[in-house]
């Protein structure tokens, strides 16, 4: 610990060797986690009196690919020197559970972690379920939320992520909603509002499950320090590359081995088959083309007859739903 | 010291916040990834009447540093902002500005140079501009990306040189921090103070020739001027930065170094490295050893003096590059480091590592390692930190890819009446072309809803045999070609997005010459070069030359109205009114101020075989003109094919609505459908004479991005745009009437 944070009034209630208090939030494109960042940033920073930074994991800009967004507090006006993303979060946000099947979301968790987990499981549960051995866990069905209030999920997890952390204040947090949506568009954050209360009241009107009071669950982020050790630069590298050079993908074809279902956001097109004339629009409007078409007979003819969708490519976009004629296909909960 | 106030930004805000304050006359731009939120963020106070400064969204980077260059030629003060290719694209214009002296301060978010495509930090761009003429800063921290961008237009109007401003993409670029800022415009004003040339080309009073022609002596004159001017300038950084500190009370120097004062071993890194590593050489302080850490503020003139007064005392140098001079032994980092120690007597030894290509994160413990390298008495002189051989490399499996005979189903057919020379087409309905396999594999990323793969596999449904694809740079190669999976069952080949024409047309002539010469069997391939609008506004060129030579291939455009890949930026497509984030809404703004490009129509101009226009609202239209645009590809020449394609993220709608919304643009007859055959011009789908024309604001309404626009406030715009809208809809049914 610096001298700094034992000298003046300590904000932060743990730390890393260095005096950090990192926070990671695990979601999708579209759920609103990168504003979620930014709006505890700025707490930290401009109504806290801590120094901060916050960004976001960096790519093109997709709705459904996995988004990630850091924060980072230090007491007063310590440096913040790192820039890499947080690989072991003190609170830790996941926006979207369907993510904990296939990307290291608990990554880098200790004992001191205080994770909010948008869930209708209940804390043990959830630990099982996804083998959380440390922590504290704190589940809500912030999607449920967010849609009795009628706001974005994003709100509902600030709120939940604020109770649980112990140290930042809600009131904060809605003073700076209010500053930047309230007064653009009053009825809106209105409903955002009631939707962060939520939130925060969720996560302290129960416990939190302690999964574990000790350890480290040390699964990695991608892009971590990578174990590549001094051998690599001994010599010129000369590593035995495996691919076609020039980055050339040989594989025709291969994102079929894509699971494209954790981008959903709770609705996919339910497939009547009995309803279905095999007018093939669906597939015409289709953009991830899961509908399987086979050839096949209908009403006594040879043609391509619907065996429904894949929903393993299926971003629930319900495009689908919409220019079905005879209402082969539904709008369905998941 | 000036009165400042505190603010939680990023570099790129900074740098908005920098110009905004400044005032600058003009800024020239094109957005590219991670430097366009400083166009996006002066455009958005433009739009709320918080700046006056004029900024041009050009078509391109080439044309964006021509902008910047003709503004400094009329005597204004000009900013501009580029990263990657977008700064490689405008390199020819880069010692055109500093060769006749022409000052401005020019924003590079450095991101490595594709290909293969990355959007992502290295310092691969900023290097190319080492010998072109500029000073060259370079920030490692928002801060001072904010303080640096006000120095640079003082050293830049001192000495008549253009100057970059150079930072982490991503790292710098995109990480809030807490910073600190003027609070008055008037401190900053007062600081940078006036700016009048008398040479410039706007004094009609004293006629001035700007650019002549030169002969060999002149020309060694010229850059031995210029090459005195760096050097004067080199010794004037120093105090600026010093006078700046007064102001600010921030002091920066050119060269900085942590904890080097008795540093054994000592690394040299750009950027926010450096300010990792100094975490790293805290934490080795702790146990020991001797570890210190050094940067540079300037690039040009490159500071070689206080480089070697910082460094001189270590046993070992370790110069980190984020960037390969392929074949020099080092990036250009080390080599100028290697030779500026060595004139100055260095008897250490120094070690160049490769690290952190394309945004790969640096941690702490990264630069832990490197100082461990340092201690190695093997350690070789050069060698990539971090690279290793990746088992997910993709292997050739066949599986899934489309061979020759699956693409045959025989559902489609046409034939050429060359005495009414229109080309019939047979077969091809939506239910029966259902059974053609799609080019286009499942498991791609593109957004719930994406307009794009959909109208694809139209395209795909109505051309049967082999197909052969050029894709521009946009979202509908990203979303597909994520190393190691590719989306694509058939050939494809990427290029950068003004030169995707170009590159079919390349292919095609090998294609058609190996065949003359029986290197390659008869037979067919339909080659189709897909473009988003965006390629169409910074490729207009190319498309323009392919269609000139007649090559034969279908250019085929998907129109979003946007660059939506970066965030959504306004496209020479975008609608009049709409609003983007270059194009915002507020007091002083209503939306894009210039009408959409009637690109179906200048392909028209150029006199190829076959245009059409396509929409997935009318399905059976789309197959058809997709199957004719194949048959003019193979026997004709060249077949322009262009589709109204939904993209909820940033037309902002619901994804299930798309087909309605691009119904809606149908009837409004904002996107009529057609097509010229031939010359002849041919509407396939009249809304008036179906009676479902509808105006404008039908279509308007049903999408964020342009449903301000039914406030009364923008009745005029809309106005316009139903006039424009209606003006041209009549002059292709003038045509379609009188052939």
């Amino acid at each position: 610990m610096n001298d700094y944070c034992e000298k003046a009034k300590k904000i932060l209630p743990c730390t890393d060797e260095n005096g950090y208090y990192e926070i990671r939030m695990e979601s999708i494109g579209g759920l609103g986690a990168n504003l979620a960042g930014k709006m505890l940033g700025e707490l930290g920073a401009l109504h806290m009196g801590l120094n901060v930074s916050s960004f976001s994991s960096y790519g093109s800009e997709k709705k459904g690919s996995p988004v990630r967004a850091f924060v980072r507090y230090r007491e007063g006006e310590e440096e913040i020197l790192r820039n890499a993303p947080v690989l072991s979060p003190h609170l830790l946000g996941i926006f979207h559970e369907a993510m904990a099947k296939s990307y290291p979301v608990f990554a880098g968790i200790s004992a001191q972690t205080q994770i909010v987990l948008n869930t209708r499981m209940s804390g043990r549960e959830a630990a099982e379920q996804y083998g959380v051995q440390t922590g504290t866990l704190y589940c809500l069905d912030a999607g449920n939320l967010a849609r009795s209030c009628k706001c974005r999920l994003n709100m509902v997890m600030l709120g939940a992520m604020a109770a649980a952390s112990g140290f930042l204040a809600i009131e904060g947090l809605e003073k700076l909603g209010q500053e930047s949506i309230g007064k653009k568009y009053p009825d809106l954050w209105k409903a955002n509002l009631a939707g962060m209360e939520k939130g925060y009241q969720a996560v302290c009107d129960r416990q939190g499950f302690l999964c574990g009071k000790e350890g480290r669950q040390v699964e990695q982020l991608p892009q971590s320090p990578a174990g590549c050790g001094l051998d690599s630069m001994q010599e010129p590298y000369a590593g035995s590359f495996k691919g076609v050079i020039g980055g050339m993908n040989p594989a025709a074809g291969n994102s079929v081995q894509n699971n494209l279902s954790a981008g959903r956001e709770g609705f996919i097109p339910v497939f009547h088959p009995e309803k279905c004339i095999q007018c093939g629009l669906c597939d015409s409007t289709c953009p991830d083309m899961v509908f399987r078409f086979r050839p096949g007979i209908y009403k006594g003819m040879d043609t391509m007859v619907n065996h429904g969708p894949d929903y393993q490519y299926c971003k629930g976009c319900l495009r689908c739903v919409n220019v079905c004629p005879t209402q082969a296909l539904t709008k369905g909960e998941e | 010291m000036e009165q400042q106030e505190t603010v939680f930004a990023n570099g790129n805000e900074l740098a908005a916040r920098a110009a905004r304050q400044i005032r600058y006359h003009v800024m020239g731009y094109y957005p590219i990834t991670p430097s366009t939120q400083i166009a996006e963020n002066l455009d958005m106070w433009r739009a709320e009447g918080k700046t006056d400064i004029r900024l041009i969204a050009a078509e391109g980077e080439h044309s964006a540093a021509g902008i910047c260059y003709g503004a400094s030629a009329a005597g204004g003060r000009v900013f501009g902002a580029t990263s990657a290719n977008g700064l490689l694209y405008a390199l020819e214009e880069m010692p055109v500005q500093s060769g006749t002296r022409m000052p401005m301060v020019m924003n590079v978010a450095c991101r490595t140079v594709s290909g293969p495509l990355c959007i992502k930090g290295d310092h691969s761009d900023i290097m190319y501009l080492l010998n072109a003429g500029w000073l060259i800063l370079f920030a490692p921290r928002p801060q001072a990306v904010y303080d640096m961008n006000l120095m640079a237009l003082k050293l830049a109007e001192e000495f008549m040189l253009p100057v970059a401003v150079a930072y982490d993409g991503f790292f710098t670029s995109h990480q809030k921090r807490k910073c600190k800022v003027f609070s008055q415009d008037r401190t900053v004003q007062e600081y940078i103070g006036s700016f009048t040339r008398r040479e410039n080309a706007l004094n009609v009073e004293n006629p001035v020739t700007i650019g002549s022609y030169m002969g060999e002596k002149d020309i060694l004159q010229n850059k031995y001027e210029l090459h005195q001017a760096m050097e004067r300038a080199g010794g004037r950084i120093q105090p600026v930065f010093d006078e700046y500190g007064e102001l600010s009370g921030r002091f920066y120097k050119k060269v900085e170094g942590y904890r080097t004062e008795d540093a054994e071993a000592v690394l040299v890194l750009l950027g926010s490295a450096f300010e990792t590593a100094r975490e790293a050489v805290d934490e080795l302080r702790e146990k020991g050893t001797a570890a210190g850490v050094v940067t540079l503020l300037v690039l040009r003139p490159f500071p070689a003096k206080e480089l070697w007064e910082t460094c001189r005392h270590a046993k070992v140098i370790l110069v980190g590059d984020r960037q390969d001079s392929y074949g020099a032994g080092g990036g250009n980092l080390s080599l100028e480091t290697r030779a500026c120690m060595q004139r100055f007597g260095y008897g250490g030894k120094i070690l160049a590592r490769v690290y952190g290509l394309g945004g790969t994160d640096f941690y702490k413990e990264d630069a832990v390692r490197l100082f461990a390298a340092c201690r190695e008495e093997t350690a070789c002189d050069f060698a990539y930190y971090g690279a290793e051989a990746l088992d997910k490399n993709p292997e050739a499996g066949k599986e899934n890819a489309l061979r020759p005979g699956d693409m045959t189903p025989g559902l489609t057919s046409c034939s050429y009446d060359s005495e009414e020379q229109v080309m019939r087409v047979k077969g091809g309905s939506v239910r029966e072309t259902l059974a053609m396999p799609k080019r286009l594999a499942c498991g791609h990323g593109a957004c719930p809803g994406c307009g794009i793969p959909v109208n694809l596999n139209l395209l795909m449904r109505g051309i049967e045999g082999n197909v052969v694809f050029v894709f521009h740079t946009g979202c509908g190669m990203v979303v597909t070609t994520a190393y190691p999976k590719t989306s694509f069952r058939v050939p494809y080949v990427h290029n950068l997005f003004q030169n995707g024409p170009a590159t079919m047309g390349g292919i095609i002539a090998v294609f058609e010459e190996k065949q003359r010469r029986g290197e390659m069997p008869e037979g067919q391939i339909t080659f189709v070069m897909v473009s988003g609008d965006g390629g169409m506004d910074i490729g207009l060129g190319s498309a323009l030359g392919a269609a000139c030579r007649n090559q034969k291939m279908i250019l085929f455009e998907y129109d979003n109205g946007g660059y939506m890949n970066t965030g959504y930026q306004l496209s020479y497509s975008t609608p009049y009114g709409a609003k983007s984030a270059t194009s915002h809404v507020g007091k002083d703004g209503f939306g894009k101020d210039f009408f959409h490009r009637d690109t179906a129509q200048i392909m028209a101009a150029a006199g190829i075989p076959y245009v059409a226009t396509v929409a997935e609202s009318n399905p059976a239209d789309f197959i058809r003109k997709a199957a004719k645009a194949a048959a003019y590809a193979n026997g004709f020449g060249m077949a322009y094919v262009k589709a109204l394609s939904a993209c909820p993220l940033n037309w902002n709608d619901k994804p299930e609505n798309e087909r309605e919304v691009v119904s809606a643009a149908v009837d409004c007859c904002f996107f009529p459908l057609y097509e010229v055959e031939q010359g002849t011009t041919r509407i396939t789908y009249d809304p008036e004479e179906m009676g479902k024309k509808q105006p404008v604001t039908d279509w308007l309404s049903r999408m964020g991005r342009t449903r301000h626009l039914l406030r009364e406030e923008y009745a005029e715009v809309v106005k316009a745009l139903q006039l424009e809208v209606d003006r041209r809809y009549a002059r292709l049914k003038e045509k379609a009437q009188k052939p």
